[in-house]
């Protein structure tokens, strides 16, 4: 095992936590902002459906999968530029049966 | 019982489908513990999302949704909005965390983060409430299909779906529910989108419904106008904004703390393939949740412009069975011989299964609708039996009752507590406490109400500790229970939020319980803080004595 900087693990952990971060607000923003606005909203329209409706019934709902997907995308290429593998599986995962009994 | 080209049709395609499920479950019978539970980790994420949509897509997606937007129009949204966004709250927050801690069950975790026995037998029993709860309304959903369908006594259809959930679950575990439920979700995903693909054709000439169906709701804004009722898109008719905005919450944090969803974030190997898996997930449901309301606004628009003004006694052939089972009323009210809008009111649990036959689409597809919600409806009930049994057999039986039971002893109490719970859930579906959907409402309340906040703490807080977790839970549990009691019989309510909304009250009170405890006990051990700083690193990261290390 190989020491890690503890500045470099505290710049990782702060980066991950803002991306999250701003996925929550952007996923807060299309679903209840818009349904606490939702009067005010829909005077304008998108595909002919009044814009409080589209969004309940589709635009929050695409704003989700996108945001899923972009942090799946985003999160390995963090990993990678901290030189960590997201794939790296520890053969010693504390999760088999017989390590899990031993860590009581 | 009437034998003729549908049923023979709709029966063929259920035993077919059926037949490859178990199929699948035989050829993939679990031998060890792990893989019963959690399938050996070895699912890759695009094959997890798709089981996680099965799982996901219970009878109340399937069956209820697009009836309830329907129904409700805008208010029925907070449905496709709450469960879809708790993919958000489970996936940033929650999942890759879950899958580093690595452990089999959700009350595993929680009793191992917070090292307390008492926290991991109050997360089991939280956890056989929940989906006990939740595989109720599943099995009288799949009783109401089969009894229509076989057109037989719903009683006899709930008594099929028992025998066939305990046998697949119990012979296949999760490893056998995994590929099973892949079958299932492609299965239900197409039975959903042949009827709005062949609507849309039919309606918009377009094969794409999700970009045409704004100009079927265009129409029928002239539609309600000329019937002087309140437009289908108005918001908050049906009850206030809160109430929209307080189930939205409880469907999101009950989306992010029910056990059998979140097993499945075990079922992969790393932190990526959770990430992945969730991405996914919300894809192959967001395909169904999207359709919902496209569903909802055809078959809306079918019935007022086609059956809606036809005579009273000429109405289409379909309409028969359906008042049979008093789902459906017609009443020509003001006796002018027609049917006015007004006069009909149907009921939101048979839109999906009626509207093939409404559009006139023909045997097959309306073969199809069965077998896919028939999908719908076991997929869940399995994922949740998997829930209950490895609470009982490895959280209760094997962590406190008999530490050294043989794996092969752990296996055998996990498949009795199946088929127990199998049945017992079926016998309280033979006569259901309330709709599908208000029981499945009270599951979501109360996974808000206990598992989110205990695992939101748990990952992101590592001040928080066994006593104040206890308090959480129990203070979240008695919250939502007493708000759903009080709002329901004595019909106290706050800001107009009614029973279904009560898991917003449940989260605030466990998070403040559990804070507050926390902060006046004694702070966890610093090996048990160390663990939880090591959840903000990657699996290759180890973080041991305010050091970070990397593994090679």
């Amino acid at each position: 095992m190989k020491k890690l900087e503890r500045a470099k693990a505290e710049a990782y952990f702060k980066y991950r936590t803002t991306m999250i971060v701003i996925y929550l607000a952007i996923g807060f923003l299309v679903s209840y902002a818009v349904v606490l606005n939702a009067e005010a909203l829909s005077s304008f329209r998108v595909m002919g459906i009044p814009f409080h409706y589209y969004m309940g019934a589709q635009g929050a709902v695409v704003t989700f999968i996108v945001l899923l997907f972009i942090n799946a995308i985003v999160s390995d290429r963090i990993d990678k530029k901290f030189g960590f593998n997201p794939e790296y599986v520890d053969k010693a995962d504390h999760s088999t049966v017989e390590s899990s009994k031993g860590s009581e | 019982m009437i034998v003729d080209g549908q049923f023979i049709v709709s029966l063929s395609l259920i035993v077919a489908t059926f037949a490859l499920y178990i199929g699948i479950a035989i050829f993939n019978t679990a031998k060890q513990t792990s893989e019963f539970y959690v399938a050996s980790r070895g699912v890759p994420p695009i094959f997890n999302g798709m089981a996680i949509g099965a799982d996901w897509m219970s009878a109340a997606s399937f069956i209820g949704m697009a009836g309830t937007v329907m129904v409700l129009g805008y208010d029925g949204l907070a449905y496709i909005m709450g469960w879809t966004g708790g993919y958000l709250l489970l996936t940033f927050l929650l999942a890759p965390q879950l899958r580093k801690y690595g452990r089999y069950t959700v009350p595993e975790f929680i009793g191992d983060r917070y090292r307390s026995d008492t926290a991991r037998l109050i997360a089991a029993v939280a956890t056989i409430i929940i989906s006990f709860t939740y595989s109720v309304g599943q099995l009288s959903g799949s009783g109401v299909v089969i009894g229509r369908l076989l057109e037989v006594n719903t009683a006899v259809g709930t008594l099929i779906g028992v025998v066939l959930i305990a046998f697949y679950s119990a012979m296949g575990g999760m490893k056998g529910i995994t590929w099973t439920q892949v079958a299932q979700y492609l299965v239900l995903i197409i039975a959903y989108l042949i009827p709005v693909i062949f609507m849309s054709l039919q309606l918009t000439s377009s094969p794409a419904p999700w970009l045409s169906y704004g100009e079927v709701i265009s129409s029928m804004r002239e539609l309600d106008q000329d019937l002087g009722i309140s437009e289908y898109v108005v918001p908050f008719t049906e009850a206030t904004k809160w109430q929209f905005i307080a189930l939205m919450f409880t469907l999101m944090a009950g989306t992010a703390g029910l056990p059998h969803v979140i097993v499945r974030f075990y079922t992969v190997s790393t932190m990526k393939a959770a990430r992945w898996s969730g991405a996914w997930a919300l894809l192959f449901i967001g395909l169904l949740y999207l359709s919902a309301p496209v569903y909802a606004a055809f078959s809306r628009f079918i019935l007022m412009t086609e059956v809606a003004g036809s005579s009273i006694d000429n109405l289409p052939a379909w309409t028969q069975p359906w008042i049979n089972t008093g789902q459906l009323s017609v009443a020509d009210e003001n006796g002018d011989g027609v049917l006015q809008w007004q006069e009909l009111s149907i009921h939101n649990d048979i839109v999906v299964m009626a509207t093939p036959e409404i559009a006139n689409l023909g045997v097959f597809v309306i073969g199809l609708m069965a077998a896919g919600a028939m999908a719908a409806a076991l997929s869940t009930a399995g994922g949740l039996m998997i829930a209950i049994s490895a609470a009982l057999s490895h959280d209760i039986y094997y962590r406190s009752i008999n530490p050294n039971a043989s794996e092969r002893k752990r296996l055998l109490v996990g498949r009795y507590s199946i088929v127990i719970a199998t049945v017992a859930a079926g016998l309280l579906a033979l006569n259901p406490p309330g709709a599908i959907t208000q029981i499945v409402a009270w599951a979501f309340a109360l996974a808000s109400g206990s598992f989110f906040p205990a695992l939101l703490l748990g990952v992101w807080w590592k001040r928080a500790n066994g006593p104040g977790v206890i308090a959480g839970m129990i203070t979240g549990l008695t919250v939502t229970l007493g708000y759903i009691f009080f709002s329901q019989s004595l019909g106290i309510q706050l800001l107009g939020i009614i029973d279904t909304g009560a898991g917003i009250f449940g989260a605030a009170a466990a998070i403040i319980a559990n804070i507050v405890v926390s902060l006046n006990t004694k702070p966890p051990a610093q090996e048990t803080q160390d663990e939880v700083t090591d959840l903000r690193y990657p699996e290759q990261m180890q973080y041991k004595n305010g050091e970070v290390w990397l593994k090679e």
